[in-house]
């Protein structure tokens, strides 16, 4: 009863769909190695004569390291405090759930949806002593991602029983020791999903660095990028290389670790 | 064993944490936003509601507004469109299911401003792919000036933002349908129910699930748009795609702190009216659990 040129129909579609997300990697790709005539047509042909200065020009303007560098660095650490402080605090959240527990959960899911309030913040940290540090952008990212973090991790924390706690408090067990040595560990599917949601979402991230890091060796790879393009936006051609450096080592990592990128990404919010 | 003896300092640095740098910025904040605030003045003194007053007496406030929820709207109902679209063609038993998952889903992981900058050159006017493609299938006359035409500009964005995030509504959606029993579908089918009543009737109330998670983080994260028309228009032309974000944006780039204190805490009102019963969706789907 199937129509058998539907399938056909189908995988056209779909084929066509997958075309329109890849186009614009490829026109980065081949205008990157084309001069800076050549790739201000964004055409799709290959280049008339293959062109690498644009990668030495990068590699030599760029600061590429310094970014990536700064990326790593500042992601890693928001991710150790993420889901350190998350893990603790939903971890007593969901048991104690008192009404103290139950308004500081709250608390934390109203910070999921309002906006920062990011002039304040700057003012803030000038009043830290704090501004333009590394450690007042991981505050500033563990601060914005906290709420997710413990919506989350509150979820899954029903899940595991309460007899398992007793247990091993019984057992003379103290809460650390419950804490560190039976319900992390049962956490640790979701503070995978926790770290490829803060990884993603701290790699990618502009407005933070971009209100908060006036010094530019401490800039992320993406405020380079604004940095660079603001720079060069008459060649093009060096732009798109650029880009291609930038976005070359995110989609590897994104092809080896697909699944569960995607099912970490996805996940963070279906399952909550 | 009792509940209170969990030691209640277990949640202090998340809350100290949140506190500081989250709640703490909000609040002074609202008492900023009285303020005349601003880099180039030694001292700020309280001004009462003269911010509020002369924001709400900008025309440029309605375009920020409208903009943004014209952009929160279209972004919502186009990504779950074509997110389920999309969806919808890949549970149909195609090859490689896999991989065009993982090219779908490949915009999500990449920088919202590298993205920006990309579709830059293709909105180019003259030598843009979209205007080329236009021409290759004879719809030449089409092509606009996507970004510069006021009314292109905002249309251009979201059409930007729903190629980056539509993949993610797929990505949900097609989880959805795994948990949708074939038989179920199958038996209606042999009823001799059409695929737009199966859709209606069976699919679509058992991805109730996926919707919601879906619709709450559009609806959420879109409000908050900032680099992608940064980027792409910067507000422009005019402020025919002004947003809340590039609206404080280009204040605090003048120094008048004050005043874009007071606009956002404008966004932050709004965020909270919608956000509300998006928040009552999210504690309903946890009692349910």
């Amino acid at each position: 009863m199937e129509h058998p040129g539907r399938k056909t129909f189908v995988s056209a579609i779909v084929f066509l769909g997958a075309l329109v997300i890849l186009v614009p990697f490829y026109m980065i790709l081949v205008n990157s190695f084309k001069g800076i005539r050549e790739s201000a047509l964004f055409g799709m042909g290959l280049p008339s004569s293959w062109n690498f200065d644009n990668y030495k020009e990068v590699f030599d303007k760029g600061n590429i390291l310094r970014g990536f560098k700064n990326s790593f660095l500042i992601s890693g650490l928001v991710v150790v405090c993420v889901t350190l402080f998350a893990s603790m605090a939903a971890f007593v959240i969901q048991r104690r759930d008192d009404r103290f527990m139950r308004s500081t959960y709250l608390l934390f899911i109203l910070g999921l949806i309002v906006p920062v309030s990011i002039v304040p913040t700057i003012r803030l940290m000038g009043e830290l002593h704090i501004r333009g540090t590394y450690f007042s952008l991981i505050m500033y990212y563990t601060a914005v991602l906290l709420p997710f973090a413990v919506f989350l991790l509150v979820g899954f924390m029903k899940q595991i029983p309460r007899e398992l706690d007793e247990a091993a408090l019984l057992e003379g067990c103290g809460y650390f020791r419950l804490y560190w040595r039976i319900i992390l560990p049962l956490l640790v599917t979701v503070l995978i999903t926790v770290t490829i949601v803060v990884m993603v979402s701290v790699w990618n991230d502009f407005f933070g660095p971009f209100y908060l890091m006036t010094d530019s060796t401490k800039w992320t790879i993406v405020l380079q990028i604004f940095n660079f393009v603001s720079l060069y936006n008459t060649n093009w051609g060096i732009v798109f290389a650029f880009m291609v450096i930038v976005i070359a080592p995110i989609l590897l990592v994104y092809l080896l670790l697909q699944r569960y990128i995607i099912d970490g990404l996805t996940a963070g919010s279906v399952k909550g | 064993m009792e509940r209170r003896k969990y030691p209640l300092y277990f949640s202090f640095p998340a809350l100290s944490v949140f506190l500081l740098f989250f709640i703490a910025p909000t609040l002074i904040g609202v008492y900023y936003s009285f303020t005349d605030w601003n880099v180039n003045a030694d001292s700020i003194s309280f001004i009462g509601f003269d911010n509020y007053k002369a924001l709400f007496g900008e025309p440029r406030l309605g375009k920020a507004l409208s903009n943004t929820l014209i952009f929160a709207a279209a972004v919502t109902l186009l990504q779950n469109a074509v997110g389920l679209g999309l969806a919808l063609l890949m549970n149909e038993a195609i090859r490689m299911r896999n991989l065009f998952r993982t090219i779908f889903f490949m915009p999500y992981v990449i920088a919202p401003i590298v993205i920006g900058y990309v579709f830059r050159a293709i909105y180019h006017p003259e030598h843009g792919i979209v205007n080329e493609a236009l021409g290759w299938i004879g719809l030449g006359s089409l092509g606009q000036d996507w970004l510069n035409d006021p009314k292109w500009a905002l249309f251009s964005i979201i059409a930007t933002d729903i190629w980056r995030v539509a993949g993610f509504a797929m990505v949900v959606y097609l989880a959805g349908l795994q948990f949708i029993p074939k038989d179920l579908t199958e038996s209606a089918s042999i009823d001799g129910a059409s695929y737009w009543r199966r859709f209606r009737h069976i699919v679509f109330p058992l991805l109730a699930a996926s919707f919601t998670v879906n619709v709450l983080l559009s609806v959420i994260g879109s409000m908050k748009v900032f680099e992608m028309v940064m980027v792409l228009t910067d507000g422009g032309p005019g402020y025919t795609t002004e947003v809340f974000y590039t609206y404080i944006r280009s204040t605090f780039s003048m120094g008048q702190m004050g005043y874009s204190t007071a606009i956002n805490l404008v966004l932050f009102v709004l965020v909270t009216v919608v956000g509300v019963p998006v928040l009552m969706a999210l504690k309903k789907r946890e009692v349910e659990m």
